[in-house]
């Protein structure tokens, strides 16, 4: 508000009235200059718009937006509000996009205090990027047919993409004037392809057991879409109950998976290339493999009942709550799904995970000056799926992977007003996480009774743990330094250790694991995953915001971050570090006019060591940088103008260690590892809205984007990476796009 | 059923559309047709119950304009509950009071703006009196935001029809604010549909708290991410532990260059973990390798097969799970297929 003007007796009222009348005398005439400020206005939008270059050219700007093909395309927004202010309803109507492929559309009705209904529909088509140029048939579908092409790029293009068609409706109605019941339901159809694939070698391993031939140098990767055809139904229905201190509500929440497609089965042809790209004959026991059925997402569901709110035991003291219960299932037929195989007796999976969620939580303040929270949330998911002997490797056998996870977190904090415009928050976290005894995949035997296995393992890895846990404390202190400026600086660390000794498995056949500590289980070229590693994390923040004056505002953050990580190994994951500076400025050049802006720099960096002799650090720097500026050419005309940049790139630095080979030795030295992958994006958008008429604007808007995208995914130096059917999957690296729109917009109250 | 239901949906907007536009064609003017006589200069309210005390001074000069808080659900007088703006800035008596030239007018009890001296808990219990009986508020006391003193004008703005962080093409801008990191990180190539406001912030979190990490929306991270990717939801035959424990571990939902949003490409995502099929340091097709490492007998476990294109999952596709139930070789619990 302006105190200048805050005397009694004056209203600049007539001053309003002179501005709309000068801008249309007609307001005044009307006299419903009030109702105009004051009474919710609609407004429709419709017009033309073109956007430059090829499907190819623009597969960035076109990933979601529905402008990835074609060039005109129309434009329908409404945005139609209706208040009824003798009885206090809303009738809305929103559409946008309409003209476009990733178009919403909603309704509403709502008596405030009463009633709510609602129906939405909301389209969404994502592009991939990428452009694929393949022999295949039938691509997208559950049964392709691999084609080896003559050559690279003697094929057909394939543009893949997903849609995604969802209705929603809800209703909410207070039955008293403390209890409301809610209620929606959501149905989402999606539709399309999407990259996948498939691979094998034949590697020694496999011909031992009996899969491949005596050709222990066979494979083959293939480009397969995975189909898409599934539905996703949520639903939810609740009861919220209010009254003085208590805030209850109880509800049920399901959700619906639903697959159309079972598995996807290539047909492979008797002859792919070699690595060379030489074609060849491939070992039967190899096109057998790649040509068995590839099993795609199981149809599941998940039931929640649940009981949460607050209670407020003083003005000063509320505590939060929430419990919940949710049975989740997959019972999707194997045969059904094409899938052969399964273990005697076993039709489908018969997966049951039941979890169970109690958080309690309590705010207080103590004295005056000193608040206090404190939370303590238990997460216990119980894999509950019966157990069976789902692979057979010779003499090894291997159950299902059951898991399950008890998860603790709590945390107490308190915060404390001291003199001079301090505030000093202290914190502690606390996390342990319970992953049970890792009763998968190995698997001696499962006894009768339980349906468990009497031995149990893990596979593919050093070692595992049941139990991690994690203690941080964290420290902030903020203040006021004057009206104009507060700062703040925090700092926060944790540890992370293993709460029980690593489990390694059991050298098949002999199943189960052995619990070891670290210094028994010491392999300096081990594979500890890092969700199980000792982990310090360390990290830094300081803010600023200033008002410098009364037209401009500034705001600093520096932050950083450091993890390191620890187990009886020397490779993996080792240490990872985050940096980042930010300035903000908003300045306010005049009543009509607007500038804003901000620079961002930011420094990432990972070291993963792997176990055969190299390092790998990945070091991510990003820019970005944006402008914008609004405001008022006339009363009628307001213009705005936003441009944003953003600059990152990956280095890839590999060293080797005294392990290493000597064709790795002297690569690095030649090549000298993984170049740069950078990306740069530069987006110009500006816009014109011109007052035509009191209820009605002419909007240009005017965007140039550019981006260009340096990586060796799919190819480098002009050398595609080709699978083994010479499909290849290309980009355009450097896009440029330019995209002009008008609309004409009526507006009305 | 499919269609069935795109002519339900159809049916149920045609009707709606029909029954707006009735309505909203009563409420257009007509020519000729003689409006209600506008409200009179007179000190009586314009907007809100009770509002002449402060609009006899105060329109829509101010910053923010004071009377376009008509065109929101807090203008709809019909609802007895809607405010005043004493219900929320005070009774103000002190600011009532004429001063003289030099003097420095005392301002409301209970003022919004960024530099103001009000506390933020004075500042949200005012919003909170009214607000805090919306079960999607109900695990606002002790969230972050609210135990980092963050008020709810400093997301929401109260006298505009169009609140900024209400609508899903603006509200990301508000929420950067203070989250700068995700700022720079939608626009890398790989996003979800944020920039392109199909998405919004709030359709995974929920900033007035939740149970969930994050302030995430549903109970989890998972949670969260199934209430779209619900195919990844299983259980599978074979399970991807980290994937069954947190989709963060391998995502980055904000944004990446790497493809499918993944914190790293493989096989330096991959190799946190597991470091199997050495031999071979990262290559790519293009560098020259020599003999020793590429030939017509390279193994398909080499350094090109396992950096380029989809990396690791070229072979280990289905590293969701898979449903498999194959007992037979190749079996599937390296999630070949």
């Amino acid at each position: 508000m302006n105190s200048e003007k805050q005397h009694h007796g004056f209203s600049k009222k007539v001053m309003v009235l002179a501005v709309l009348a000068a801008f249309n005398p007609a307001y005044g005439a009307e006299g419903d200059d009030i109702a105009q400020l004051t009474k919710p206005e609609s407004s429709a939008g419709i017009g033309l718009s073109y956007a430059s270059g090829n499907s190819n050219e623009k597969s960035i700007f076109g990933q979601y937006n529905g402008m990835r093909h074609g060039n005109y395309y129309g434009q329908l927004d409404i945005d139609a509000v209706k208040r009824d202010d003798a009885t206090g309803t809303w009738t809305i109507l929103t559409g946008r996009n309409l003209g476009l492929d990733d178009r919403d559309l909603s309704f509403s009705q709502q008596k405030q205090g009463d009633w709510k209904y609602y129906a939405e529909y909301s389209q969404l088509s994502r592009y991939y990027p990428r452009t694929i140029n393949t022999g295949m048939l039938g691509a997208g579908s559950t049964n392709p047919t691999v084609v080896l092409l003559l050559a690279p790029g003697t094929g057909t293009e394939l543009n893949l993409a997903t849609k995604r068609e969802g209705v929603g409706l809800g209703m909410e109605k207070w039955l008293t004037p403390s209890l409301q019941f809610e209620a929606n339901i959501k149905n989402e159809d999606k539709e399309g392809a999407r990259l996948f694939g498939k691979g094998f070698a034949c590697s020694a391993a496999w011909v031992t057991a009996g899969v491949c031939s005596a050709s222990t140098t066979q494979w083959a990767l293939l480009m397969l879409p995975e189909p898409i055809n599934s539905n996703i139904r949520q639903l939810e229905a609740k009861l919220n109950f209010s009254r003085d201190k208590l805030l209850l509500t109880g509800g049920y929440y399901g959700s619906f998976y639903t697959n159309a497609y079972g598995n996807l089965t290539p047909n492979v042809p008797g002859t792919l290339n070699n690595p060379l790209g030489t074609p060849t004959v491939l070992d039967a026991g190899l096109r057998n493999t790649l040509g068995l059925p590839m099993a795609l997402p199981p149809d599941n569901q998940a039931h929640q009942l649940y009981l949460d709110g607050n209670y407020a035991f003083t003005p000063k003291t509320r505590m939060t709550f929430k419990y919940a219960y949710t049975h989740a299932t997959q019972t999707d037929n194997f045969l059904g799904n094409g899938l052969t195989g399964a273990p005697a007796g076993k039709a489908d999976y018969g997966g049951v995970v039941d979890t169970t969620l109690l958080q309690l939580g309590l705010t207080t303040h103590p004295m005056q000056k000193l608040s206090v929270l404190a939370n303590l949330r238990y997460e216990n998911r119980k894999d509950k799926t019966p157990q069976a002997l789902y692979s057979v490797d010779g003499t090894e056998v291997f159950a299902n992977s059951k898991y399950s996870l008890k998860k603790i977190a709590g945390k107490l904090e308190g915060s404390y007003q001291l003199p001079d415009n301090y505030r000093a928050t202290l914190g502690t976290d606390y996390e342990m996480l319970d992953r049970g005894d890792f009763s998968s995949p190995g698997c001696g035997a499962i006894d009768p009774i339980t349906g468990e296995c009497t031995g149990s393992s893990i596979a593919g890895v050093t070692a595992v743990r049941a139990k991690t846990e994690e203690i941080g404390w964290r420290a902030e202190l903020q203040r006021s330094i004057s009206e104009t400026l507060t700062g703040s600086v925090s700092y926060a660390s944790s540890r992370r250790d293993g709460a029980s000794n690593w489990l390694k498995p059991n050298s098949l056949p002999a199943t189960g694991t052995t619990e070891l500590s670290d210094t028994q289980i010491y392999n300096r070229t081990g594979i500890f995953p890092m969700i199980f590693e000792n982990r310090i994390r360390d990290k830094v923040k300081l803010m600023a915001d200033w008002s410098a004056t009364e037209r401009l505002s500034l705001q600093f953050i520096v932050e950083d971050a450091q993890d390191s990580y620890g187990a009886p190994t020397q490779k993996g994951l080792r240490d990872s570090g985050s940096l980042l500076y930010s300035i903000d400025a908003a300045l306010t050049l005049s009543e009509a006019w607007k500038l804003t802006g901000y620079w961002s720099q930011g420094d990432q960096d990972i070291r993963v060591a792997h176990s055969t002799g190299y390092d790998a650090v990945l070091r991510n720097l990003n820019t970005t940088l944006g402008i914008g500026v609004a405001g008022k050419l006339s009363g009628r005309l307001a213009v705005g103008a936003d441009l944003s940049y953003l600059n990152d790139s990956t280095k890839y630095n590999e060293t080797l260690d005294g392990s290493a080979s000597a064709a790795n030795k002297t690569f690095l030295a030649q090549q000298g590892g993984l170049p740069e992958v950078s990306y740069d994006e530069f987006r110009l958008k500006l816009f014109g809205k011109y007052a035509l008429e009191k209820n009605a604007d002419l909007r240009v808007d005017l965007v140039h984007f550019r981006a260009r995208l340096d990586e060796w995914t799919w190819g480098y130096g002009g050398t595609p990476f080709t699978y083994s059917d010479n499909t290849i999957v290309s980009f355009d690296p450097k896009q440029h796009v330019t995209y002009v729109a008008a609309t004409y917009i009526y507006k009305w109250r | 059923m499919k269609f069935l239901r795109q002519v339900v949906v159809l049916c149920a907007f045609i009707g709606g559309l029909g029954g707006i536009s009735i309505a909203l064609a009563a409420d257009l003017p007509t020519l000729g047709e003689e409006k209600e006589p506008s409200a009179g200069l007179a000190a009586k309210d314009l907007v809100l119950k009770g509002d002449a005390k402060c609009t006899r001074c105060h329109d829509e000069t101010d910053s923010p304009k004071l009377l376009s808080i008509g065109k929101t659900k807090h203008g709809t007088t019909a609802d007895g509950r809607t405010p005043t703006c004493t219900s929320c800035h005070g009774n103000s008596e002190t600011h009532m009071v004429n001063v003289t030239a030099g003097q420095v007018q005392p301002k409301p009890e209970r003022m919004f703006t960024k530099n103001s001296t009000t506390p933020i808990e004075a500042r949200n219990d005012a919003c909170l009196t009214c607000h805090d009986k919306d079960s999607k508020r109900s695990h606002w006391m002790g969230s972050t935001h609210q135990s980092r003193e963050v008020a709810c004008t400093s997301c929401h703005q109260i006298h505009t029809a169009h609140d900024k962080v209400r609508d899903k093409i603006t509200q990301p801008e508000v929420c950067f604010t203070c989250h700068k990191e995700q700022r720079a990180q939608i626009n890398r190539p790989s996003h979800h549909p944020i920039p392109e406001g199909k998405m919004a912030c709030s359709d995974c979190h929920n900033p007035h708290g939740s149970v969930g990490p994050k302030l995430m929306k549903r109970d989890s991270v998972n949670d969260t991410c199934y209430t779209c990717h619900m195919e990844k939801r299983g259980p599978f035959v074979h399970t991807h532990e980290p994937v069954a424990e947190d989709c963060s571990n391998c995502h980055n939902p904000h944004g990446t260059t790497a493809e499918s949003m993944l914190k790293m490409r493989p096989p330096f995502l991959c190799h946190q973990c597991h470091t199997p099929h050495g031999g071979q340091v990262a290559q790519i097709a293009g560098q020259h390798q020599s003999s020793a490492l590429l030939s017509a007998t390279t193994s398909g476990k080499s350094g090109i097969n396992y950096t380029m294109a989809r990396g690791c999952l070229n072979c280990h596709t289905q590293v969701h799970g898979t449903n498999n139930p194959s007992t037979t070789n190749p079996t599937p619990q390296f999630n070949f297929r």
